[in-house]
């Protein structure tokens, strides 16, 4: 059991996503940083899809009522457990009454803007539809449908001390897969289905230009802010379904992200879409930061999501190792 | 100690700004002080002081083939220094296999006396990593 001791906000229970309802209108949730969520719960031997506590603003303090297993992933914000400081991508054991504090996210060689809270055997909270992820709009999933508030307490699927071997932890996947271009995060992105309506200059700029993350920016949503980009003619659409990753061009020119809280239908030109496997990397960048896009393909998408899958088995492999080793020890 | 060290020693002594200088041995102590330029030599060849145990310092090994990190690969600033004093259990290094980080932990408290292998370096089952001063023998 935890209670989250910090008067926060936006922060919410995730797993890694509720897929297959997108026709019935629910959208899919998720962590922002599947990677994060799906590495923590590894290194505590869960599920990949186990559900943790995203947080999203800073600082951040949970007290354990009872001793636990956790792992804190995704963003290095300092952590630690009462006084002693915890490494990034770290698991660590928590005894009745110890205080878990998340500072600042830090500029290091790697800057996340998400953490990931995880705890042995998952956040236990109901399975909704096919997952525990948070659904806000529709105010169900997570715990209570809605964002945690101080004093709200969660409890583990498999607490008690010794449960589960910790002490180690991962190579951050923004250090093991890097992708950066010219000093910035860069993200893959597919030519979508009104690209080619775009004019030629307004094609161009959107490979060349540094896209700021404007604050406008949250789990629906990254509004981004660049050259202005404009169509060869208006066109009106009739709104069609979308997924998290398109990238849609109001009439402002200024480009919309959809990320994981994204309505499921829309109605904008969709200049391109971001490949699956680099959602993670866009759910990490800070507001205020700035990305590129870079041209991929069908092919190089899938062959990313290989990389991604890759990393996590051997993640799994070596943890599933490591834990063994630690249990027998 | 022989006697007839103890002028040139006190002449080195001179040299520096060091106040009090103790050296000890099997065949006794010296002890020179030094204040506003005058020298002044304490020699007990008493055999009081032979029951001084040399430092032993504690070696702390790889438990495993890795590649050794002094620092976290998301971090500048090295997991420990020479001089600084560890509880037992704190992370003094890691080893890094394939994506995963193990801690290289101190087996008891101690000052950090020696990092013997540099940064990202391959080692094997057992290297020598750490010397570290015992502060509990």
């Amino acid at each position: 059991m935890i209670e989250i001791l910090s008067d926060t906000a936006l922060t919410t229970v995730q797993d890694l996503g509720r897929f297959g309802f997108l026709n019935w209108g629910v959208g899919a949730s998720g962590a922002m940083d599947p990677l994060a969520l799906a590495g923590g719960n590894l290194l505590l031997g869960n599920d990949e899809n186990a559900a943790a506590v995203e947080v999203q603003v800073f600082p951040f303090a949970v007290r354990f009522h009872v001793p636990c297993g956790f792992a804190v992933t995704g963003a290095d914000c300092a952590a630690r457990l009462d006084d002693q400081p915890l490494l990034p991508w770290w698991s660590g054991e928590a005894a009745a009454g110890q205080v878990l504090h998340l500072g600042l996210p830090a500029n290091g060689s790697w800057r996340g803007s998400r953490a990931y809270l995880c705890l042995a055997g998952g956040v236990d909270v109901p399975c909704v539809l096919g997952s525990r992820s948070t659904q806000l709009r529709g105010a169900f999933g997570g715990h209570e449908g809605r964002a945690l508030r101080q004093g709200d307490r969660l409890r583990a699927g498999l607490p008690g001390a010794g449960v589960r071997p910790t002490g180690f932890g991962l190579v951050p996947p923004a250090l093991a897969m890097p992708l950066v271009s010219e000093g910035m995060v860069a993200i893959r992105v597919l030519p979508a289905a009104e690209y080619d309506r775009f004019t030629p200059a307004s094609r161009d700029v959107f490979w060349s230009a540094a896209w700021k993350i404007t604050p406008q920016s949250d789990r629906y949503g990254y509004r981004l802010a660049g050259p202005r980009l404009d169509l060869v003619a208006p066109i009106e659409l009739r709104s069609h379904g979308i997924v998290p990753g398109v990238i849609q061009v109001p009439h402002g020119g200024q480009p919309i992200v959809q990320m994981r809280d994204a309505q499921p239908s829309g109605g904008y030109p969709k200049i391109a879409t971001v490949i699956e496997a680099d959602l993670w990397r866009l759910g990490q960048a800070p507001i205020g930061s700035r990305v590129r896009f870079l041209e991929s393909t069908w092919e190089e998408a899938l062959a990313a999501l290989d990389e991604t899958a890759r990393w996590l088995a051997k993640v799994h492999e070596l943890a599933t190792l490591q834990g063994g080793r630690a249990g027998r020890a | 100690m022989p006697l007839q060290h103890v002028g040139q020693i006190s002449a080195w002594f001179a040299g520096t700004d060091i106040a009090l200088l103790e050296l000890r041995g099997p065949g006794g102590s010296l002890t020179l002080r030094q204040h506003h330029g005058s020298i002044t030599a304490d020699l007990d060849e008493n055999a009081s002081c032979t029951a001084m145990p040399p430092a032993v310092l504690d070696v702390v090994t790889a438990a495993s083939v890795g590649v050794f990190l002094h620092r976290h690969p998301l971090h500048e600033a090295p997991l420990v220094r020479v001089g600084e004093r560890m509880q037992a259990g704190r992370t003094l290094g890691l080893l890094r296999i394939g994506a995963l980080l193990l801690p290289v932990a101190a087996p008891r408290s101690g000052i950090v006396a020696g990092v013997l292998v540099a940064h990202d370096t391959m080692v094997g089952f057992g290297a020598r990593l750490f010397e570290l001063l015992p502060l509990q023998p």
